[in-house]
């Protein structure tokens, strides 16, 4: 089990690093913490031509701040995230799901961009990105462009992004009012790729619900958004009765996979299970944060 | 915009290595594990599966605990690599190896440097883990022989060492 | 304590292991840590199809890949096949070839092989192999392989059946036909992978016409009579030498194909070759275990007392026979395993051993007997619930009492000792179960799934040549051997047969031979295990090193001891029945005189002028040991677990253990077997399956998907330790290593069975099978 032979390149820059790739087009193959492509390298079911690394790229480095938002360089670590306060005050969710990732050495190296870009539908980040409605920025030879979760995930280990374009960063919207999160994921072992995963949001003002968001792993060849689970929570007190009722119906509106570990039939149960233990959690921490009876506004 | 960095097939690298400073000339896809092993002669980092489960190959680069195995030798270039042998302190065992002694914490050996490094840096940031923590801790490493009862006794047993003698770790 | 530790003062102490200073710092030498001057990596190339007639391997391009030094195929490999002895009826065989000739017969099988500069060029050139197959129909269950118009997997297989065997003793049908109480069920066992963390390694060097091995082995003398006859050359041609083992679990007792391969190569280029099999392959092809469908009935009158007992036994074998212990081992071990601790007047039992095109299985800790102790313990609940009875009442009421020892069961194997009543009684101790029982009712009180399940099992350890001869397996001897000396400063060096995988080796066997020589634990060392200088033996499989290997040891001591109390007593001019050794001192007994010391003794001893005339020099001695045919231990496990209804997760809220494996020698060790046990047994309960899809391709390759359980899985665990020692081994100890896994699986199942009130018949126990059982029990409950 060893790589098959690759060039290797390790641009300082992202400039360089989009050049590389326009200049060897789809025989080159971006490296971020490698936690996903280096055991499909070391298996030769993935050989590039060309391997381009980016850990050199230090300017993706970052979380910061800008206009109301929460920006994360592609390339920093997971671990990082995980860690910092900042995310934890403004992103919750994120740092939550994190926790989730494999196991800390995994989190160590792993970055936020490469999770996001490698767009398996099993794992934590994409979800929390659709659910909080991320941004995607893009960079390729033209510039930049902003990409919706909806249009960076296309399928299944497969994204928006151009032959020659990279992901550079991604951002989230501090909320304008605190609200309660939560992700729960069920494997079969703990640091597993989740069967099913929910990430969900709550924001509740006088006890109802203000801002619902409702997102799946495992469950489909991208990330799910439950819209309509969502809608129909709008302005209603998220009783216990409501939940159940609404989460009954998700499982026969997904379309899951079978595989060895779970059923597709078993996936949409339990997508259902977790979407509303996710919710209810989510508003119990919004009630504790003060969107319950008549907060301020 | 600087000069386009061209891909290569081969290169030198320099980096440190239990303190060691080391320069190797590698193909660049050899993987760090293997350029520890069978390059630098650092047989003590382990292979168990080389796609990133097991954790038998956990070592720490700049300080930090890693799968060598998901790793290229070029990529320590400029770093600091610890491995297993770096441990102990000449013929004075680390405390936490004394208590991975001490309470039969390994029995095949294959999987415990990869423990080692896993909660050296676990321990400097939690000198009082709880059990959760310890058991989360190492859920990243698989061991086949100890039913990690004992791993976990030593962990605990390692905290109080180092508690009781101010260990810098 | 029982204080049976003899008269061995280091028995019984938990002595901290010799080998961990070297293994914690990085410094142990493993198979893949072996480099010699000039060595070539091998890689293989495996067959991507589960059955298939092999039509032509074209290596050209290969060999002209860079750093490559050759690529072989089957047919210009001049080697014999792997084929196992086994004498007694019923059985048909099937030669292995070490590369493929005309056919591939399980997705992984060895087709052709590279010798190059390293492993990343022998992978290139590997890449580079094409081979042209033409798929035939492949057959992936037993129960396919069965049907009448199932293609035959070998020519020399009639109806795909390696082996088949019927046992009867008492009359079953009339028991069956007149009980007012029958359970029965179905039951079905996953197939598993041993998955050492090192997965298996073979290292070959020719000098002339010698060869040198190392091989990640758990039996190098049965690895060197199954090499020489494929090899074609003497035994004596051969030495095999084990490094440090990463974790064997069984499948490193096996002869394979790629051992072969390697010593075949290194001849034919006159370089050392080195293959480590990496994790892909070691989830392919390394043997696995299990597989197996157990239809049994219990029959019991109305107080749950067992009447009879009706089992038929099928196992999926895979593609080949393996050697040493042959396709018959797992399914002959769980039918002999199956009437456990309980008295069973009337048992009988069918049991088969079915080739498929899959890989082939073999040893797993455990072997045979998990199986058999999980049907036997689903089997105990259901009687339990059929009679109205607790479900350790029920097997209180029908275990083998103590005075019934030496206890012959209706399998004709001896049981030689036990106390299968305080055995259990310790195991509801440590665990609380009467608490357990009341915190099960609170907790289904508030609408929780909470579970107990109880598992009383003996296990077979140590066993010997008869026991071997009995079974038909030829190719095991059964005894192991030792050679023991001590050199002028009276330090001993211990040299065995049976090579250690972490098991601690190098520690008990020192406190045996330290004990029996009377030498400080520190004066004494124990070898890695080369057949050079130890000859003969078995190895290190079947819980069998300290009852085989420590018999051995004892033996050789003992005669050390002797000569050395020969020479001390000239040295004393003393009567040598007088002289006596104690703290590392000879004396005459009753004498006030300092005595000799142990330097001093051994010193004389290698210096024949001090020797009478007649006293040959030295001191050493060597010792075949044969083990009786089996030391019985035994054990009761005791689970509490809670499944979480809407999901149907799992989790293990604490477990119990009591064993007995006779009189400890080191009670860390012990107590490391039993854990590492009981991980092995929870993962097999609900975690770890071998997966194949219709056409018989391994769905689980890595060990993302071959689920191993982590520390996160393991629940809180006690145990009680009892020591019955056997009246028939040195010092009356019995194995451990297997132990804790052949009662955790049962007890795991039992527990979920009672948390859901519905069987789970059917490992490894998921949350999805939970759900689907669930549901079967809320159809049953509305009437549907």
């Amino acid at each position: 089990m060893k790589p098959a032979p690759f060039l290797y390149v390790a641009p300082r820059t992202v400039e360089e690093a989009v050049a590389l790739l326009q200049e060897h087009g789809t025989d080159a193959k971006l490296l971020a913490g490698g936690q996903s492509l280096m055991p499909l390298i070391n298996m030769r079911l993935a050989r590039p031509e060309v391997l381009v690394d980016l850990n050199e790229v230090r300017t993706l480095d970052y979380i910061t701040e800008v206009d109301g938002e929460v920006r994360i360089g592609a390339m920093t670590r997971q671990r990082a995230v995980e860690r910092s306060p900042f995310v934890a005050t403004h992103v919750p969710l994120l740092s939550e799901a994190l926790r989730w990732v494999g196991h800390p050495q995994i989190r160590n190296r792993g970055t936020i961009g490469g999770s996001l870009a490698h767009a398996d539908p099993s794992a934590e980040l994409p979800a929390v990105a659709a659910a909080l409605d991320a941004v995607f920025v893009a960079r390729g030879p033209d510039g930049v462009r902003l990409l919706a979760p909806g249009e960076f995930f296309v399928s299944f280990l497969t994204t928006a992004l151009e032959p020659a374009e990279m992901l550079v960063e991604v951002r989230f919207a501090v909320p304008s009012a605190p609200a309660g999160c939560a992700f729960l994921e069920l494997s079969r072992r703990h640091g597993d790729f989740a069967l099913v995963g929910a990430a969900a949001v709550v924001r509740l003002d006088s006890g109802r619900c203000r801002d619902v968001r409702l997102a799946l792993t495992g469950v489909g060849p991208t990330p799910v958004r439950v819209r309509e689970v969502e809608e129909a929570l709008l302005d209603q007190p998220p009783t216990e009765a409501r939940l159940a009722d609404l989460s009954r119906g998700i499982g026969p509106r997904l379309d899951p996979v079978s595989d060895i570990h779970a059923s597709a039939e078993y996936r949409r149960h339990v997508a259902g299970v977790l979407a509303r233990r996710a919710l209810a959690a989510a508003a119990a921490r919004a009630q504790a944060v003060g969107g319950g009876e008549d907060s301020p506004s | 915009m600087s000069t386009r960095p061209i891909p290569i097939a081969e290169r030198t690298v320099q980096f440190t290595v239990n303190g060691r400073q080391v320069e190797l000339t590698v193909p660049v896809r050899r993987t760090l594990a293997d350029a520890l092993r069978d390059d630098l002669g650092l047989t003590g980092t382990h292979l168990g599966c080389e796609h990133g489960v097991c954790g038998a190959c956990t070592i720490l680069l700049d300080g930090q605990a890693v799968r060598s195995c998901l790793l290229l030798a070029v990529q320590a270039d400029g770093r600091a690599v610890r491995t297993v042998e770096g441990l102990s302190d000449g013929d004075r065992l680390h405390p936490l190896q004394e208590a991975f002694w001490e309470a039969h914490g390994l029995q095949c050996g294959f999987c415990t440097p990869g423990f080692l490094m896993t909660l050296v840096p676990f321990l400097e940031e939690h000198p009082h883990p709880t059990e959760d923590e310890i058991r989360e801790a190492i859920a990243g490493n698989l061991c086949r022989c100890t039913g990690y009862v004992n791993i976990i006794k030593a962990v605990r047993l390692a905290a109080a060492k180092l508690a009781g003698a101010g260990h810098a770790g | 304590m029982t204080g049976l530790a003899g008269t061995n003062p280091f028995m019984g102490r938990p002595l901290r292991r010799r080998e961990d200073p070297r293994l914690l710092r990085g410094e142990g030498r493993y198979l893949s840590d072996i480099a010699l001057p000039d060595m070539l990596d091998l890689a293989i190339i495996r067959s991507p199809h589960a059955h298939a007639r092999l039509i032509r391997v074209e290596t050209a391009a290969a060999r002209a890949a860079p750093g490559v030094a050759t690529v072989v195929s089957g047919m210009d490999l001049a080697v014999g096949s792997i084929e196992p002895v086994f004498s007694g009826d019923g059985y048909h065989g099937a030669a292995q070839p070490p590369l493929a000739r005309d056919r591939v017969r399980f997705v992984g099988e060895p087709v052709a092989v590279v010798a190059a500069g390293n492993r990343y060029l022998a992978e290139d050139a590997a890449d580079l192999v094409e081979v042209a197959y033409e798929p035939l129909p492949a057959v992936i269950s037993a129960e396919a392989a069965r049907k009448p118009d199932a293609p035959l997997i070998h020519d020399s297989v009639p109806s795909n059946c390696f082996f088949r065997y019927d046992h009867a003793y008492g009359d079953v049908a009339s028991a069956f036909a007149a009980a007012p109480v029958v359970v029965r069920g179905t039951f079905r066992h996953q197939r598993l992978a041993g998955a050492p963390m090192e997965g298996r390694g073979i290292v070959a060097a020719w000098d002339h016409d010698r060869l040198t091995v190392w091989a990640s082995t758990q039996t190098p003398h049965m690895l060197r009579t199954g090499l020489a006859r494929s090899l074609g050359i003497p035994e004596d041609a051969i030495r095999v030498v084990v490094p440090d083992v990463g974790g064997g679990f069984g499948p490193k007792m096996h002869l394979y194909p790629e051992d072969l391969v390697a010593c075949a190569l290194a001849r034919t280029i006159g370089r050392p070759v080195r293959w480590i099999e990496d994790r892909r392959e070691n989830l392919l092809a390394m043997t696995q275990a299990r597989e197996q469908v157990v239809n049994a009935a219990l029959a019991a009158d109305r107080d749950g007392r067992i009447l009879a007992l009706q089992a038929d036994v099928t196992c999926d074998s895979g593609a080949y026979s393996v050697y040493p212990i042959t396709a018959a081992l797992e399914p002959m071990g769980s039918a002999q395993i199956l009437p456990g601790p309980y008295r069973v007047p009337a048992y009988a039992y069918t049991t088969q051993a079915i080739a498929t095109n899959k890989c082939p299985v073999g040893a797993y800790r455990g072997v045979g007997m998990t199986v058999g102790v999980f049907v036997m313990e689903r089997l105990m609940d259901r009687l339990a619930a059929a009679v109205g009875s607790d479900p350790a009442e029920i097997r209180r009421r029908n275990l083998i009492p103590d005075d019934a020892f030496p206890y012959t069961a209706p399998t004709g194997l001896v049981y030689d000792s036990g106390r299968y009543g305080d055995t259990l009684e310790a195991a509801l101790a440590a665990f609380g179960y009467a608490e357990a029982r009341r915190e099960q009712a609170r907790a289904r009180e508030q609408g929780r799934l909470v579970g107990v399940g109880v598992a009383a099992f003996v296990e077979y350890t140590g066993m010997g040549p008869a026991t071997f001869a009995r079974r038909g397996m030829r190719d095991v001897p059964g005894s192991d051997s030792a050679y023991i000396t001590v050199d002028e400063a009276g330090r001993a060096r211990v040299l065995l047969s049976c090579p250690s995988q972490g098991q601690g080796h190098e520690t008990v066997f020192a406190q045996l031979a330290a004990g029996e020589l009377g030498l400080e634990f520190e004066a004494v060392t124990v070898s890695a295990v080369d057949t050079d200088t130890v000859g003969a033996g078995s190895g290190t499989f079947g819980s069998r090193a300290v009852v085989s290997g420590g018999g051995a040891v004892v033996r050789a001591a003992r005669a050390v001891r002797a000569k050395a109390i020969d020479v001390a007593a000239h040295l004393l001019e003393a009567p040598r029945d007088d002289v006596v050794i104690a703290d590392g001192w000879f004396h005459v007994r009753g004498s006030l005189g300092r005595g000799l010391s142990w330097p001093e003794v051994a010193r004389a001893a290698h210096t024949p002028g001090l020797l009478p005339h007649d006293m040959e020099p030295g001191l050493q001695a060597a010792f075949t040991y044969n083990p009786p045919p089996a030391a019985f231990g035994s054990g009761v496990h005791v689970s509490l677990v809670e499944v979480d209804r809407e999901t149907g997760l799992i989790k293990v809220l604490r477990y119990a253990i009591a064993e007995d494996c006779g009189p400890m020698i080191n009670p860390l060790l012990v107590e490391g077997q039993t854990h590492g046990g009981l991980a092995q047994g929870l993962g097999e309960a609900f975690l770890e399956e071998v997966c194949y899809d219709e056409s018989g391709q391994v769905l689980t390759q890595t060990l993302m998907d071959y689920l191993i359980p982590t520390a996160v899985d393991m629940p809180p665990v006690t145990l009680a330790h009892l020591e019955t020692p056997s009246p028939t081994t040195v010092h009356g100890v019995k194995g451990v290593g297997e132990s804790a896994t052949i009662g955790a699986p049962a007890c795991l199942a039992n527990a979920v069975s009672d948390a859901l009130g519905q069987d789970a018949d059917t490992l490894p126990v998921t949350p999805q099978r939970i759900l689907a059982w669930s549901r079967q029990r809320a159809f049953r409950e509305a009437g549907v």
